[in-house]
């Protein structure tokens, strides 16, 4: 398409529709096609897009922090694990831990060591170089924000045991407002 | 994300932040073309430099969760890059990126963006953003959304 200063193609786009029926026959059209298309595709691109999801998942959790009782950094492993593997002892295989460590991880009955979680940063590294930009300081991110929700959340509890073993000897004069 | 200058081929933080109802009052027609005060009960928006608030280019959706897909009701670029003699290049790409990103963050395998253009802009989709022609619509899928993701991703 020519431009010029009048016409441009990503200037004034006005894509709303006119009508109830008109987007419902739009619609009908388009879940036909997608539907059609999806059953077409490759296995591999449909993982890719899943790997995809779960990047943008754990990136929004690490910059938008909810801090409630789940363990984000379980489920986000777990999710990964049943992207790529059929069986999670595969997983196990190729991170090189026994399926009992990663069973009591993904549990949630033992702390993930921290040469699992080094391990998980590589694997993932080497899954994502197929899918998209990735670090895999984003499984680091996510763990220690679930430890500092989990810590908060529990304050009222831990907070009066701990305030009487804590003392301040060194004297301080209080800042001035 | 970054914007280019076209005439120096300089690269420019940009960043995508949402618009609030209260600001979409102070975006003239004149300049963005649109009343973006209809645009209150929608998504809106803004791609700005991340020196500055000024939006640079405007976008609003709607989420359809029913179908996993988000459609793009208004896109436009401001006034003063439109044309040959825009001064920024990779506004409107970049608005489709991130709007891409949601609809991949939020519905997976099954994500979709939608636009649903003039029949004379509907090659330029097409060919720059590769969306796919279905029926009235023009969307954007798996793997072709992921392609451009990732096009746009130069964090």
């Amino acid at each position: 398409m020519t431009m010029n200063n009048s016409t441009d193609p990503e200037y004034a786009v006005d894509s709303r529709y006119s009508s109830e029926e008109v987007q419902k026959a739009d619609s009908v059209a388009l879940m036909k096609a997608r539907l059609e298309r999806m059953e077409n595709l490759p296995k591999e691109e449909l993982m890719k897009a899943k790997l995809m999801q779960l990047k943008l998942k754990m990136t929004d959790y690490v910059e938008n922090p909810v801090y409630d009782q789940r363990n984000y950094f379980l489920e986000f492993l777990k999710i990964y694990v049943g992207i790529i593997y059929q069986n999670k002892r595969d997983f196990a295989k190729d991170i090189q831990v026994t399926p009992v460590e990663l069973s009591q991880v993904l549990n949630n009955h033992r702390k993930p060591k921290d040469s699992f979680l080094k391990k998980l940063i590589v694997h993932s590294e080497r899954v994502y170089e197929h899918v998209c930009p990735f670090s895999g300081k984003v499984w680091l991110e996510v763990y220690h924000q679930d430890q500092m929700s989990k810590t908060m959340n529990e304050e009222a509890i831990w907070r009066p045991d701990i305030e009487k073993q804590v003392t301040l000897s060194e004297p301080f004069t209080p800042y001035k407002k | 994300m970054t914007i280019v200058e076209k005439e120096t081929g300089n690269a420019h933080r940009a960043e995508i932040s949402r618009v609030s109802d209260y600001e979409l009052t102070s975006l003239s027609r004149e300049r963005y073309f649109f009343d973006w005060t209809t645009e209150q009960r929608n998504e809106v928006y803004k791609l700005h430099k991340t020196t500055s608030s000024e939006a640079l280019g405007l976008i609003s959706i709607n989420r359809i969760q029913s179908e996993w897909r988000i459609h793009i009701r208004l896109l436009t670029v401001s006034k003063e890059n439109k044309g040959n003699n825009k001064i920024f290049d990779r506004i409107a790409g970049n608005l489709i990126a991130y709007i891409s990103k949601l609809a991949l963050r939020d519905y997976g395998e099954l994500a979709c963006v939608s636009l649903k253009p003039k029949s004379k802009l509907i090659e330029h989709y097409i060919t720059t953003y590769h969306m796919a022609a279905r029926g009235n619509l023009l969307s954007l899928e798996v793997p072709e959304i992921l392609n451009l993701v990732n096009e746009y991703d130069d964090e």
